[in-house]
Order: C-alpha cells, then sequence, then structure tokens
C-alpha cells in the first residue's frame, strides 16, 4: 500500500530517479501546451488567456479525486502522505511575492525553465532573477525567521476546519472549479486579444 | 460538446460518489508509535490474575482466553477454555475475527507477560480493541492463584481476603497447592498433571 517511499516499497534513490522521469515529463507537457510563452502566464492576470488557471486546477482536481478514491480502494494511506506544514504569515506574504514576480516576469519556475529550454533568454533572465532572489533570501534569513515562522497551524486541512468530510469537501470543490472555469471562459470572451 | 461540459460530466459523479461514501472507510486506522508509547507505559492492558481468576470462576461467557505461546506448550497445559495462537500466526487471516470483534474481552497470556504484550503491541497497533494482557504471565498465575501463600499473622485483612479468594478459585479451578509451587518456576511443563486433564476437555472455539 502507498505511498511509496515512506512504506519503504521503493528505495530514496529509485524516488529521485522516478522524480526525474515524471519532472522531465512536466516540463515536456508544459512546453508543448504553449506554456514557456509569459504571455500565457501573464494573460490569466488580464483575462485574456486562463489556460493556466484551468490546467493547475484540473490538475489539482484530477490528483484529489485520484487520492481520495485510492484511499477508498485501500490502496493509499492518505495519514503518510507528506503535507507541507502551514505557516500563515509566510503564506500570505510569498503568495503577494510569487503572484507579483509571475505578473513582472510572466513566468512561473517551472515555465522559466521549459522557456530557456528552447532558448528563450526572457527564460533564462527569469531564472538568474529567481536565483538572485533564492541567495537573498538565504544570506538575510536571519531577519525574516520571526516573520517566516509566525503564525505556525500544522497541518490542518480545509475539510478538517470546516468540519466536513473529505468526500463532501471535495464535490464542493470539483463544483467550485467548474463555476470558476465558467467564469474563465466568459473573461475570454470578454476580454480577447488578438496575436499574442 | 463543449469541453467544459464534458470535463463537467466526467467529474461531477465522481464527486458525488467521493461525497456520498462513509467517511471512516477511507481512513485505515492506525496508532502512531507515540500514543503506543503512551499506552504501553500507562499498562491499562493488564488485567490482574485475580480479576481473571474470578472470571473463571463465574464461568463469564465474555472472557476469551488466548495462548500466545507454541501449540506444543499449548497442548502441555492451557487455563480453561483458552485457545491457542501462537505469536508467529497472530497475523494471519483466520484469527481476525477473533482478535478484532468488540463483543468478548480477550486475554493474552503467555508464560511470562511478554510475549502476550508483544502480541497485545501487534494487535492495538491493528487498530483492534478488547484485547488484554494477563498481568505475570502464567509463572504468576501458579506462584500466586494455584498456590497462594497465607499472609502472615501481621497482614492487613484485605491480604487475608485476597489469600481466601485464591485459595477458593485454587481449588476450583484445580489448582494443587504442591504442584503449582513447583510450577512456580518452570511453569507450564511442571503443572502439567494437577490441570491438564480437567482444563483441556476442549479448546473452545477457534483453531
Amino acid at each position: 500500500m502507498g505511498p511509496l517511499a515512506p512504506n519503504g516499497i521503493i528505495s530514496e534513490n529509485t524516488n529521485f530517479l522516478l522524480a526525474f522521469f515524471i519532472g522531465i515529463a512536466f516540463g515536456w507537457v508544459l512546453e508543448s501546451s504553449g506554456f514557456s510563452s509569459s504571455r500565457k502566464l501573464a494573460g490569466i492576470f488580464y483575462g485574456y488567456d486562463t489556460v493556466v488557471l484551468k490546467v493547475f486546477f484540473t490538475g489539482a482536481i484530477t490528483c484529489m479525486i485520484g487520492l481520495l478514491f485510492m484511499s477508498l480502494f485501500g490502496w493509499i494511506d492518505l495519514d503518510l502522505v507528506y503535507v507541507n506544514p502551514t505557516y500563515l504569515t509566510s503564506a500570505i506574504v510569498g503568495g503577494v511575492v510569487m503572484g507579483a514576480g509571475f505578473i513582472m516576469g510572466g513566468f512561473c519556475p517551472g515555465t522559466s525553465f521549459t522557456g530557456a529550454a528552447i532558448g528563450k533568454i526572457d527564460g533564462m533572465v527569469f531564472i538568474l532573477g529567481l536565483f538572485i532572489g533564492i541567495y537573498a533570501f538565504a544570506f538575510t534569513y536571519p531577519l525574516w525567521e520571526k516573520m517566516y515562522m509566525a503564525k505556525y497551524l500544522g497541518e490542518p486541512k480545509i475539510s478538517q476546519s470546516l468540519g466536513m468530510k473529505d468526500g463532501l469537501f471535495g464535490l464542493l470543490l470539483i463544483l467550485v472549479a467548474l463555476g470558476m472555469f465558467a467564469v474563465a471562459e466568459w473573461a475570454e470572451r470578454k476580454f480577447p486579444r488578438e496575436e499574442y | 460538446m463543449k469541453p467544459l461540459k464534458l470535463l463537467a460530466l466526467i467529474i461531477i459523479p465522481l464527486g458525488i460518489i467521493l461525497a456520498a461514501v462513509p467517511a471512516d472507510k477511507t481512513k485505515r486506522f492506525r496508532l502512531s508509535a507515540d500514543e503506543l508509547l503512551q499506552e504501553a507505559g500507562a499498562g491499562a492492558q493488564f488485567i490482574s490474575p485475580d480479576v481473571i481468576a474470578d472470571m473463571l470462576v463465574q464461568k463469564d461467557p465474555s472472557l476469551q482466553l488466548i495462548d500466545v505461546r507454541t501449540p506444543e506448550e499449548f497442548e502441555a497445559f492451557s487455563l480453561p477454555g483458552a485457545i491457542n495462537i501462537p505469536l508467529s500466526n497472530l497475523l494471519s487471516d483466520e484469527f481476525t475475527d477473533i482478535l478484532n470483534q468488540d463483543a468478548r474481552t480477550n486475554v493474552f497470556y503467555s508464560n511470562g507477560s511478554v510475549t502476550a504484550n508483544e502480541a497485545w503491541m501487534l494487535t492495538r497497533q491493528m487498530g483492534y480493541k478488547n484485547n488484554f494482557v494477563l498481568e505475570g504471565g502464567l509463572n504468576y498465575w501458579f506462584g500466586n492463584i494455584l498456590s497462594a501463600q497465607a499472609p502472615s499473622q501481621t497482614s492487613p485483612n484485605e491480604e487475608f481476603a485476597k489469600y481466601d479468594f485464591r485459595k477458593s478459585a485454587s481449588a476450583a479451578l484445580g489448582g494443587g497447592g504442591v504442584v503449582a509451587a513447583e510450577g512456580a518456576a518452570t511453569a507450564p511443563k511442571a503443572a502439567k498433571p494437577a490441570v491438564a486433564s480437567k482444563a483441556k476437555k476442549k479448546p473452545a472455539g477457534g483453531c
């Protein structure tokens, strides 16, 4: 029964090898769906192209449905699945910083690498900026530490804090996602942009 | 058909199924190492031999004694009504019904209490309830229940009450003072003659 690595079904090294291949596949899908164009990512903020929203939310929904069904069939123990711990302040601040960076740069870390891989100079510059940011944060970490660690919430699940079953929350999230997709498609018709 | 409608047609039914399925089925019970350590440390799994002796004398139907020693040891001697589930077979499917239930009180016993405690930890880790351990195991059983020692004259009244109970329980359970005194050192084999013939009329249920 999964998850594979914590249960020792595959070794840590096999895990990295699988991650390597999955990462390559991910990059290939990103590139072949046109994500290495910075206009694609910027488009979501202006409403003319919402593919990013649709792709990533569909990914999340697919993953959620898959995990819940696999848990239902007894194939995976959800308690052993790693969940990122929540630090509320840094989640909010990080979200704002990331969002601003996405609009200004037109890339997210993944798409900047696919952009660089097909020779886009703006992608390479974005990667450079990414590393500058990483080093700047690492070397000034003591300045941020207090804020970084503030409001630690553990590993809460929204379904738990709402007091509902995972499955019921899953259904609600599916409905919310579909509603969001409908709004996104409306936005694409409302703010069309030629030739981007 | 528009892609959005197609997507909705696929994922909404899946979501409805997930919402309709009972929640606890999607979760596998398991104690964390911390929780298990706490329970084991608290010692709530131990049941004192006096309680067991009382239940045996009363023929309490909710009591299910489980011998976790080897079949040979079980053949040589077992407590009345006990069934044999050797520790090595504890997790086999045929015993799941016996170990994972909420009707009876399962009490593991072995010569000491180590093997029985291991059985308890394993079943507890599986999330099973109503499993307990005979405190002190058979060694203590022979030394104190079947061959109770009279307390000294200056002992408090409770000691005498305990002694009287143990003595009558010993009589009811077929213990013989002399035999059991010997058994205290090397519990099961030495104790064979007195109790075995009476106790082993039928290993109730199970295997």
